[in-house]
């Protein structure tokens, strides 16, 4: 399944292509993370435990960072399983500046299989996009706060 | 396949219940209709079950000045066929019609559908055209919020953990106010691949009223204020049903591309449009 998407981060891109590669920042932003760790060279180790309606999942699997253009933009490949299925997903990411704000926009392919993408197959769309959001949310939230740091 | 072990509680009332959600960990069954199926595949593994089904006080149906208080375990058959609702609140029965197959609406309850949060569920639109109220308890304090406040996001509810939704305030509807829902059923979950509820009044020879709620285009269901402007200022249905999608970024799944779901819901409001006016008098 093919998703795009753009959001807007406030803060300037040099920074906001910074905050994207940050481990910690990532797995504050990415929901449900519990775990990231450096595994190789641009290669993260993580655990999510997903929780969505009734739904609970724990995945495990890696994440990791290629064809990097700093400040444009990076290619993000994400691969997880768990008892309720699996996921796949490759993404471009793009960051365009617009002067104190930063627009980025992303565009990828996502696989779910198993057991959850069997029963769940009208929602995979919804669910992602929700994910996605909230994940861009958080990143949101955590330039506001190195913002605010910066000010004090 | 057998769900995994948990444990099972079934309070005796409303107090006891909240008790046994105040940690936050227990899951509510209501009618079961979306819990039962998923712990049943093991996609949910709840440690603990909260049975509300011996709860006294949650399934009534009965109306007083503020409107038509129906309690969370009401099922879709008892909204369906309550003449109380037939009488005053035509929409939310008509909905309540068209919700899954004869036996998931026997035993599914309004509180259940609500706090479960489907994007595709068939109550939200209708919920939302009514503009009504949700009250909700929890062990420390009751609150009301309106349905559109309560609806946040997929599967997201203003719920807090710990709390439970008691009651649905719909308003009983005044004389010559037409209503309608339409619905494009996914074949074989009953689901709505869209669906269009809509509500009307005349006035002076014009549109005096117009409230339009639509379910399963997006990431949740959203009331189409454009549709209702537009209809409210040139009384064309066609051109207000034209903008049913906009600004929407519509689902797509294998019933239905995000495209040719956008395209239903201008088709399905159209519908939903002419058959409430048609029952305007």
């Amino acid at each position: 399944m093919k998703l795009s998407g753009t959001y807007t981060v406030p803060i300037d891109r040099e920074r906001t292509y910074e905050l994207l590669q940050d481990p910690n920042v990532l797995a504050r932003a990415m929901p449900g993370c519990d775990h990231l760790a450096l595994v190789g060279p641009d290669e993260y180790e993580m655990r999510m435990k997903m929780i969505i309606s009734s739904i609970q999942g724990l995945f495990s699997g890696k994440v990791r960072i290629a064809d990097r253009t700093p400040p444009d933009g990076f290619r993000l490949i994400v691969e997880g399983s768990g008892k309720v299925g699996f996921m796949k997903g490759d993404g471009l990411l793009r960051c365009t500046s617009l002067y104190t704000s930063t627009e980025v926009h992303y565009e990828g392919d996502v696989q779910v299989g198993g057991m959850i993408a069997g029963v769940g197959q009208r929602l995979i769309d919804t669910t992602s996009r929700f994910l996605i959001k909230k994940f861009f949310e958080r990143l949101t939230a955590e330039a506001a706060g190195q913002m605010k740091q910066a000010a004090d | 396949m057998i769900p995994q072990d948990f444990e099972y509680s079934t309070p005796a009332t409303l107090k006891e219940a909240l008790a046994l959600l105040a940690d936050g960990e227990a899951k509510v069954l209501a009618g079961g209709m979306s819990l039962i199926p998923l712990m049943k595949l093991r996609l949910a593994v709840p440690g603990h079950v909260v049975d509300l089904s011996r709860v006294p006080g949650l399934a009534h149906i009965c109306q007083d000045a503020a409107g038509i208080h129906i309690g969370a375990l009401t099922t879709h058959y008892e909204i369906e066929s309550s003449p109380v609702l037939r009488a005053s609140c035509p929409l939310l029965a008509d909905t309540a019609s068209h919700i899954g197959d004869v036996q998931v609406r026997n035993m599914g309850t309004i509180g259940g559908s609500v706090a479960h949060s489907d994007p595709a569920a068939d109550y939200p639109a209708a919920l939302l055209a009514l503009e009504a109220q949700v009250r909700i308890a929890g062990a420390s304090r009751e609150r009301t919020l309106s349905f559109s406040d309560f609806l946040v996001d997929t599967f997201t509810t203003a719920l807090e953990p710990g709390e439970l939704v008691t009651e649905i305030v719909v308003p009983a509807e005044k004389s010559g106010t037409g209503a309608s829902y339409q619905k494009m059923h996914q074949p074989a979950s009953g689901f709505a691949i869209v669906g269009v509820a809509a509500r009307v009044a005349r006035s002076n020879g014009g549109i005096g009223f117009v409230r339009v709620g639509i379910t399963g285009l997006a990431s949740k269901a959203y009331r189409a204020f454009r549709v209702e402007s537009i209809l409210q200022s040139t009384g064309d249905i066609k051109k207000a049903a034209a903008a049913a999608a906009e600004g929407v970024e519509a689902n797509s799944d294998l019933s239905a591309s995000a495209n040719y779901r956008a395209h239903l819901a201008q088709v399905y409001t159209a519908r939903a449009l002419e058959q409430a006016l048609s029952r305007t008098s």
